[in-house]
């Protein structure tokens, strides 16, 4: 009987159901193309040749695994208010509480079940398809020693919602059978009153600010304090925003209702509806604000390094490629490329040396990068402009490091030596031709690079002397890089979503009266409808603006990898804003179409 | 007709379901005039359509056909914001359930409708604190309804008709969830508001006590005004007495 009544209230909210299906599965369907990505052995050995890299992974696969804990923390919660009135109703028919909590057991724990299943198909599947082809588009090849499938990551995520799952689901139980039946009927119904405690409050908005500020020393100073940093700055960056939010939220919401803005149109309402739900509301602010200087962060980081693939190649070397021995077809090749410079030198080489000769090296005097790094950083264009000046026959002399820069094959071990014309004529030594250019735009003229590149038949793995090696190489670094950024950014984004949906849609039951109610009083549906997109925009742009915040500190992070982490910052800032604000017009109109009701009601 | 009557009622029809669905005919051609001031109930029994009558002249509900006018207005061609604007400044409306916004203090909730009108807030405090007074609920208006009695919310609710001046006042069973004291209480004050502002009011009741409060009794069978009474000057006690003799033999 009650297993019947107990289905009965499921399918009488089959809709919000569906969110909540739809959300988990979508979590889950994300984590397990993470872990089935960033996890899978074989092809991070394949595909990445830093060390650092893997180390980014697991973080991300942490960050991940915190960030899917809180999500599925506010998922229960939802189900849970979904369900609260239901039990509460079993209860007073006279239903035995353990029998109700074996029930809220069931229940989580057979969602939690059924959410994971689908989402691993569901992630399966977009690994194979989604992440394969942002994977291509970010490396530039197709990947090698991949497959969507891989069971450790299933084995994770399976363990992972299981056991988030019966927790919850305990906890539900626990609560669940610890509530009067009363209250269980009532919800959130008892309204919370604020007081405004000034001591306490200041003390908590300077530890905030004191929190918040040894987590982005610690993340500005990486390097010194070494990685245990970030798991510092993450603890109090959490717990910071928290305390600011509670001390600030409150006390601003309770001075906005004493002037008398607030007595207008809906404006008390609007500032009671925050204020009926405020400490539910500054713990849900704390965790989006954070997502959001994640999302924001990933993303930022992820697009940052591919500026960083561009920079890299163009100040690497002043030459796009160094040729020993060009033959005839390179040459010609070669020719046809839009050459900003181009010059040819002698070489000798012996078993340990290779020499120069400095008669050569005076008439066509080879160049050097003379923009410096800080002058880099400063630029903040989308073509970089480099500079190049020449280096004179003393200095290579003393320091020949340049030209060995330029020495490819067998020569990359050897030391260069610049003698006189007359000591370059009397060395026995092999001679060779070495052929440096530069293009004028890299990225113009690639195709017909990669076509020279493959004409000199290197060995696996290697590539020529220059900025066109450099940019194949930190392509396949920096790549890998990017890809997570803009994965976890955006794995970020749609639970931070989520998120904002699971709470604002859990409070939807009592709002849906609340808006009748004015809507009986006689308020116009354009007023009701403002009164919504100003509380719902309170919700996003205050953690929006502290996320924003927390991603200028946290790209200090991340000058151990770049050059420079804030440059061009407004194209991934910009993209991100964009779709955070499409995601806001999305829960507007939800909710919206939840608790606003016709102007005539048929009742 | 009248041309002074504040409501007109004219050959009112309403039908619930769509047409090729199950359908109802809650009202079947009700009409009838309230003058300025009058006190009138409406008695009937359970589905006899007396919800479904006042939701209409209070345009929360669309008639199926016929002519409601309030205060010289076609109310039944009013559209969208219309609609919200007649009902924040034309009608107050107290419901059984009290409908008072829990996240609100009392204060706020009387404050709501004139709030809606963007007035001054010094001109919103007066009234809210003026009708308070008259209502004698001045100390509950800072705080929650959750926190005060049904009669003291039904009271708050009252005043949050009130406070705007509307033209009418219509309650559905606003004693319904009151006990016989508070009930009392609520009565009386809307007999007095009645006689002192001139507010006609028009009254949904079950209880024949409450019904006896008034000046006229429409009784409702079957969608249709079946039987008036008038009080016509006599005792509250003997009108109350002619009330429960109708009851006995309309039923
Ligand atoms: N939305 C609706 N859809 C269909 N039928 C309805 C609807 N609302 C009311 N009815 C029907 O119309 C009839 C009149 O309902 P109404 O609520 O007006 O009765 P009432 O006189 O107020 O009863 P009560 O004294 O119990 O409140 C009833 O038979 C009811 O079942
Ligand atoms: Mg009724």
């Amino acid at each position: 009987m009650l297993n019947k009544l107990a289905f009965a209230g499921i399918k009488s909210r089959l809709k919000d159901y569906v969110v909540l299906f739809s959300g988990l599965v979508m979590s889950s369907a994300i984590f397990y193309m993470f872990e089935a990505l960033a996890t899978n052995q074989s092809f991070i050995k394949n595909n990445t040749s830093v060390s650092g890299a893997s180390f980014i992974f697991q973080l991300g696969a942490v960050l991940l695994t915190i960030i899917t804990l809180v999500y599925i923390f506010y998922a229960n919660s939802f189900l849970m208010s979904m369900r609260r009135h239901d039990y509460g109703m079993f209860m007073m028919l006279g239903a035995k509480q353990r029998k109700i909590g074996q029930l809220i057991l069931l229940e989580t724990v057979v969602i939690g079940v059924i959410a994971s299943v689908i989402g691993i198909l569901v992630g399966w599947l977009l690994t194979g398809t989604l992440g394969n082809f942002m994977m291509s588009v970010v490396i530039g090849s197709r990947l090698k020693h991949f497959s969507a499938f891989y069971l450790p990551a299933v084995v994770t995520t399976v363990g992972l919602y299981l056991g988030l799952f019966l927790i919850a689901g305990v906890v539900n139980w626990l609560s669940l059978t610890k509530t009067q039946v009363l209250q269980l009927l009532k919800g959130d119904q008892q309204p919370n009153r604020p007081v405004l405690k000034p001591v306490l409050q200041v003390v908590q908005v300077i530890g905030g600010l004191i929190l918040l500020a040894v987590g982005y020393y610690c993340m500005a100073h990486v390097q010194t304090i070494g990685l245990f940093a970030i798991l510092i700055a993450l603890v109090t960056i959490v717990s910071g925003t928290y305390f600011l939010f509670n001390a600030i939220f409150i006390w601003l919401v309770l001075l906005l209702k004493r002037t008398s803005w607030a007595t207008k149109g809906l404006n008390t309402f609007t500032l009671s509806q925050l204020q009926f739900r405020i400490r539910n509301y500054t713990k849900m602010l704390s965790v989006v604000s954070i997502l959001f200087a994640l999302a924001l962060g990933a993303i930022t980081v992820g697009i940052g390094f591919h500026r960083q693939i561009d920079l890299m190649a163009n100040v690497n070397s002043p030459y796009t490629m160094a040729i020993p021995d060009a033959t005839t077809v390179t040459q010609k090749r070669v020719d046809q490329l839009k050459l900003a410079t181009k010059a040819t030198y002698q070489q000798k080489e012996t078993k340990t040396t290779v020499y120069y000769n400095a008669a050569e090296l005076k008439t066509t005097p080879l160049q050097r990068v003379t923009t410096t790094l800080a002058e880099l950083q400063k630029q903040h264009r989308s073509n970089v402009t480099v500079h190049y000046g020449t280096m004179s026959t003393t200095q290579l002399q003393k320091n020949p490091v340049d030209l060995e820069l330029l020495q490819s094959g067998a020569q990359q071990t050897k030391i260069a030596k610049v003698v006189s014309a007359a000591q370059f004529a009397r060395i026995k030594g092999t001679a060779h031709k070495l052929l440096v250019f530069r293009v004028a735009n890299l990225k113009a003229d690639q195709q017909a690079l990669k076509t020279i590149q493959k004409g000199e038949n290197l060995a696996a793995g290697t590539v020529l002397p220059g900025g066109y090696g450099m940019l194949v190489l930190s392509t396949a670094i920096y790549g890998g890089l990017e890809f997570m950024g803009l994965f976890l950014g955006i794995a970020f984004l749609a639970m931070l979503a989520s998120c904002l949906m699971f709470k604002i849609l859990s409070g939807a039951s009592s709002d849906k009266q609340r808006y009748n109610m004015l809507n009986k009083l006689g308020t116009r549906g354009g007023i009701l409808r403002r009164s919504i997109n100003r509380e719902v925009g309170v919700l996003f742009t205050l953690p929006g603006i502290v996320g924003v915040i927390h991603v200028l500190f946290g790209l200090q992070l991340f000058k151990l990898l770049m050059i420079n982490p804030y440059d061009q910052i407004w194209i991934p800032f910009t993209i991100f804003i964009l779709l955070y604000i499409i995601y806001y017009v999305i829960t507007v109109r939800l909710y919206e179409r939840i608790v606003l009701p016709e102007i005539q009601i048929n009742n | 007709m009248n041309a002074n009557a504040v409501v007109s009622v004219r050959d009112l029809h309403k039908t619930y379901g769509k047409a090729g669905e199950k359908q109802y005919e809650a009202l079947k051609g009700i009409d009838f005039d309230v003058q300025p001031g009058e006190f009138v109930g409406i008695m009937g029994a359970s589905g006899s359509g007396k919800s479904t009558l006042l939701n209409i002249l209070a345009t929360l509900d669309q008639p199926t056909s016929g002519k409601v006018t309030i205060d010289q207005q076609d109310v039944t061609t009013l559209k969208g914001n219309q609609i919200a604007d007649f009902r924040a400044k034309k009608v107050g409306f107290i419901f059984q359930d009290f409908n008072l916004l829990e996240n609100l203090t009392n204060y706020e909730n009387i404050a709501l409708p004139l709030s809606l009108q963007n007035m001054a807030s010094s001109k919103i405090k007066m009234a809210v604190d003026a009708v308070a007074s008259q209502l004698s609920i001045a100390e509950t208006l800072p705080k929650y309804p959750t926190e005060i009695s049904g009669g003291q919310k039904q009271r708050v609710a009252a005043a949050r008709a009130l406070v705007a001046q509307p033209t009418i006042l219509f309650g559905d069973e606003p004693t319904g969830a009151l006990d016989s004291n508070s009930a009392r209480d609520l009565l009386e004050m809307l007999t007095s508001v009645n006689h002192e502002q001139r507010v006609p009011v028009l009254l949904v009741t079950h209880d024949p006590f409450s019904a006896s409060y008034c000046q006229r009794i429409l009784f409702i069978k079957d969608g249709k005004i079946g039987q008036t009474l008038h009080r016509e000057g006599r005792t509250q006690q003997a009108f109350y007495q002619e009330i429960l003799d109708a009851l006995g033999t309309f039923n």
